[in-house]
């Protein structure tokens, strides 16, 4: 069985400092992964390759079995691949609901000219049907009519959440989920994150700082130090890896 | 060996008339360049500080008949600087960490402003047919020829000088002194400076005042070029000088002076070097005889274009400017459905009974006015679409409503179509120059569409106004550009009672489709790549496409509206309608109104067509007294006022984009709710809502 996101000896690297070396990392459908490393590491860059937001220099991203290496953000979007962001982006001016509205629109690629011309363009019932159970599985409801303006950063990132999923993500890429939010709130972020994840089964890669967020939540990890690959495997085995340990803290006998 | 020679010559000749007006680009892509160095400020303003200094020393020298010395101290050593600093002060202080579109949009605003202002402080009218003097006796009289192939005149000499000076002075500055280290460190972040101990306002008035005696430097020393002495020239000359700016990406100095200088030497060596392929080919005359004053524009559209370094220069952001709460949303958005509804049908009702009186009662000049004012309320819905929905500023409206004039003029005039179908089809052109000219346009994004669109303004402007087939060419300079009236069946609209109400019938219906696409998936979308566009990419949307949906459709409705106006005036008048320092005042004055709604594109209609006739020649006034006989004698007020009322408007864009229109409504609605709200549970929604952790990045709406 091929993974679902195939990474294949991807390399970056930016007037000469080489961001990403050589990395081979894949994702199996329903799967959560975490990536990691310290700053600088190159959890970013290859979240933005596999986004599209930037190109590889070499190598080949496979997702479901395609070549997607050259495609634009917005068309590997459609083929199932979203995302959220560390500093959050939602659309200003707009409530929560309208936030998924737009979102479940984009994903059906029914936004003719013509159609908002003769009136049809306004949200229809069963649209907003699909947006509430998603707002519902999240715990957004009850704010469902805020604008967006009026959330705490915790609900915002869960419409981010939201939104990337009425899209029908088949793999959801969680740019550093808890920066930001207190010890409290990233447990909650888990816990609905664990759920929504059990209920829709989409793949989830992690970039996390957070140690204990990513042994909770991932089965398997990838850990990267200057563009490199230097351990991977189940998560409760990468996370007391000397190498590891070393990577974060320094070598041993500094900190001592 | 003779034609080697003689080419020699010709080329030495052209690199030597090029060189002196290339100093004058030269000097104010310093001060351009400085200003957008130091403060952030992509300064559309500029041209207004230059005018503003040329048209002092005019009427010191020539009116006042003061001596050079003392004129030209006063016009450009003491005006010039307290205008930067007023300005400084004033406005640009509080915008400091507010985004660069929203700082560009407010220069243009004081671009239309500033020179009205000054006029009707010192009683100063534009100069036509004239020449005015330099800044050395007999400037334009004496030659001196070194090298023996091109003579350069006194006033020539003087501003190579000056702006050869100007930048080993800035030079020096910069690297010297340790005001020239601060301004450098203000552009980064103002209040990170701050923190620093240094007095981020000091630095950043200096640095406007510097910047605006280039400005007076660089006006007087261009003014002895023109034969008149009038604003739009100066706001022409500002464009040409971001041409020679782009090229040095707008940071470098020395890059700025030899882009300004290459800039001159281009244009004289093109009109030197190019083939008279006029005689063969009658069609290319328009190209070939306004090639060069066009050259600056195509230089820059083209570098905007083809040269991605300068689109990945970096808006400057204030790192700290997170901090900042977010802007308030629309007053739409948070008041009940049902005061909506209400002020909606009071609105309807209104506008309704006004157009009844006018139909019935209004003599022919009002009838003309009111008529006047729906069509340009049609025309700035256009800029409710690319501003309002998209976010993006365009400066090109007008070229777009030209082609809907010009399309009606050139198919119902020369060729007998019928009128209101050339008009269908001027828009449907428009629709599809919009939509090409997208493309390469929208991908810059932020000031640089602007500028890019206001390049093919002033392309438009400069060659294909006057190329026959598009607006007329030499025959429509002698007998005009003539529009008929439509006639469909019993109705003929040259009644203008019947025009009337077929320009109302046009705006309701745009006004309608308006509303749909604000509603509906496209306005959806564009509010969306608005709020933001990584976010918005990574749901699916292709902003490219959505753009250039808002691009055609915005220029539909302008050549729509840009044909009906030509219809009701019975001819183009491109000059005074659709040239593109006039079309500047349309967006000034719809931003400064409300570019989202389109109340606010009727509201700045009216304003454009009834605001001087009703409000500054007392008319309202009189009205309200029951007699003309007892209008004060405050009236009538200077038409100019219209100009710095809305121009000045522009300067609260930046912390209210949504337009002085809609922030009174808001504001209003607020006071409304805080009075009325009886029932206990009326906010329940905001309840276990933490207002007090607003969510960060909300950023400016229009970027």
């Amino acid at each position: 069985m091929t993974a679902l996101l195939d990474a294949h000896a991807v390399c970056k690297s930016f007037s000469g400092i080489v961001a990403l070396h050589e990395l081979d990392i894949s994702v199996d459908a329903g799967e959560c992964v975490g990536l990691i490393g310290p700053n600088g590491a190159g959890k970013t860059t290859f979240f933005n390759c596999v986004l599209g937001v930037l190109r590889a220099d070499s190598g080949v991203v496979r997702f479901d079995g395609d070549d997607i290496s050259r495609l634009r953000v917005h068309e590997r979007a459609r083929r199932g691949v979203g995302r959220t962001f560390q500093r959050i982006e939602l659309f200003a001016e707009s409530t929560v609901r309208e936030h998924l509205l737009i979102a479940e629109r984009t994903r059906r690629g029914d936004g003719r000219l013509w159609k908002d011309l003769i009136g049809r363009g306004r949200p229809r019932p069963e649209e907003v049907a699909r947006c509430d159970e998603v707002l519902d599985l999240l715990g957004l409801l009850r704010i469902a009519d805020e604008p967006i303006e009026h959330l705490s950063l915790g609900q915002g990132r869960l419409v981010e959440v939201g939104r990337a999923l009425m899209t029908d993500p088949k793999l959801l890429l969680l740019d550093e989920p808890t920066s930001g939010l207190d010890r409290q709130e990233t447990a909650d972020l888990a816990a609905t994150l664990r759920e929504v994840q059990a209920t829709k089964g989409f793949a989830i890669l992690l970039v996390e700082h957070d140690v204990e967020f990513v042994a909770g939540f991932t089965t398997r990890c990838y850990v990267l130090d200057f563009g490199s690959m230097i351990a991977s495997g189940p998560t409760a085995d990468v996370l007391h890896d000397p190498a590891v340990r070393e990577a974060y803290l320094g070598a041993p006998g500094v900190h001592q | 060996m003779i034609v080697a020679a003689a080419l020699g010559s010709d080329l030495l000749r052209a690199v030597l008339q090029g060189a002196p007006p290339g100093a004058v680009y030269a000097l104010v892509a310093l001060g351009f360049v400085l200003t957008y160095k130091t403060s952030g400020v992509f300064n559309l303003a500029f041209g207004a500080q230059a005018y503003i200094s040329a048209a002092m020393y005019y009427k010191a020298h020539s009116d006042w008949k003061w001596p050079i010395v003392p004129a030209l101290a006063l016009s450009v050593f003491v005006l010039a600087p307290a205008l930067g600093l007023v300005l400084e002060r004033l406005v640009f202080r509080h915008l400091r960490t507010a985004s660069s579109v929203a700082k560009l949009v407010v220069t243009l605003g004081l671009s239309v402003a500033l020179p009205s202002i000054f006029e009707l402080i010192i009683g100063f009218e534009g100069v036509a047919g004239r020449t005015p003097d330099g800044i050395v006796p007999r400037g334009a009289g004496v030659f001196y020829d070194p090298f023996g192939v091109y003579p350069f005149s006194r006033n020539e000499l003087m501003s190579m000088g000056v702006a050869l000076l100007a930048m080993v002075g800035l030079a020096a500055l910069f690297r010297f002194t340790s005001i020239g280290l601060q301004m450098r460190a203000v552009v980064e972040s103002p209040r990170m400076t701050e923190l620093n101990g240094i007095n981020a306002d000091r630095v950043s008035a200096f640095s406007w005042a510097l910047s605006s005696l280039f400005a007076g430097l660089a006006g007087v020393l261009i003014a002895p070029r023109f034969n008149t002495l009038a604003a739009p020239d100066f706001f022409n000359l500002v464009v040409v000088a971001i041409a020679a700016a782009v090229l040095g990406r707008l940071v470098s100095l020395p890059r700025a002076l030899v882009g300004g200088l290459g800039l001159g030497v281009l244009i004289a060596l093109l009109g030197t070097f190019l083939p008279r392929w006029s005689k063969t080919h009658t069609w290319l005359r328009p190209f070939q005889e306004n090639l060069t004053p066009s050259v600056p524009f195509v230089v820059l559209f083209g570098v905007l274009v083809l040269w991605p370094a300068i689109r990945r220069t970096r808006e400057v952001v204030d790192p700290l400017s997170g901090v900042d709460p977010p802007p308030p949303s629309l007053a739409a958005a948070t008041r009940s459905a049902a005061l909506t509804r209400a002020t909606r049908l009071f609105g309807v009702v209104a506008l309704a009974t006004i157009g009844i009186v006018v139909y019935a009662r209004a003599d022919a000049s009002w009838m003309f006015l009111v008529t006047q004012a729906v069509i340009m309320s049609t025309i700035y819905l256009s800029v409710t679409v690319i501003t309002g929905l998209a976010g993006q500023i365009s400066l090109c409206q007008g070229t777009f409503a030209a082609i809907g004039g010009f399309t009606v003029f050139q198919l119902a005039d020369r060729h007998g179509m019928s009128v209101l179908v050339a008009a269908v089809i001027g828009a449907v052109i428009a629709s599809g120059v919009g939509a090409v000219l997208s493309l390469p346009v929208l991908r810059l994004g932020g000031i640089w569409t602007a500028v890019a669109t206001l390049a093919f303004a002033y392309f438009f402007d400069a060659v294909l106004v006057k190329i026959s087939w598009i607006g007329g060419g030499n025959t429509s300079i002698l007998q005009g550009t003539r529009v008929p009236r439509p006639v469909i069946g019993p109705w003929d609209f040259a009644d203008d009672r019947a025009l009337l109400v077929l320009a109302v019938i046009v705006f309701v219906l745009v006004a309608i489709a308006v509303i749909q696409i604000r509603d509906g998936t496209v306005g959806r979308t564009l509010r969306a790549i608005r709020g933001s566009e990584v976010a918005a990419e990574a749901i699916g949307i292709s902003p490219a496409r959505a753009r250039v949906t808002a691009f055609a459709v915005s220029a539909f409705i302008a050549g729509l509206g840009g044909a009906l106006l030509s219809i009701q005036q019975r001819n183009v008048n491109y000059g005074s309608n659709f040239s593109p320092f006039a079309a500047l005042f349309w967006l000034v004055l719809v931003v400064s109104l409300g570019a989202r709604t389109v109340e606010g594109a009727a509201q700045a209609g009216a304003s454009f067509a009834l605001f001087d006739m009703l409000v500054l020649r007392g008319s309202l006034l009189g009205w309200i007294l029951r007699s003309s006989k007892r209008i004060p004698g405050v009236f009538p007020i200077s038409a100019k006022w219209r100009f710095v009322l809305f121009g000045l408007g522009t300067i609260q864009f930046a912390r209210h984009p949504e337009g002085l229109v809609e922030y009174s409504k808001r504001r209003a609605f607020a006071r409304a709710e805080r009075l009325t709200r009886t029932r206990p549970d009326a906010d329940q929604g905001h309840e276990g809502v933490d207002e007090s952790a607003p969510v960060a990045p909300v950023e400016e709406s229009v970027r």
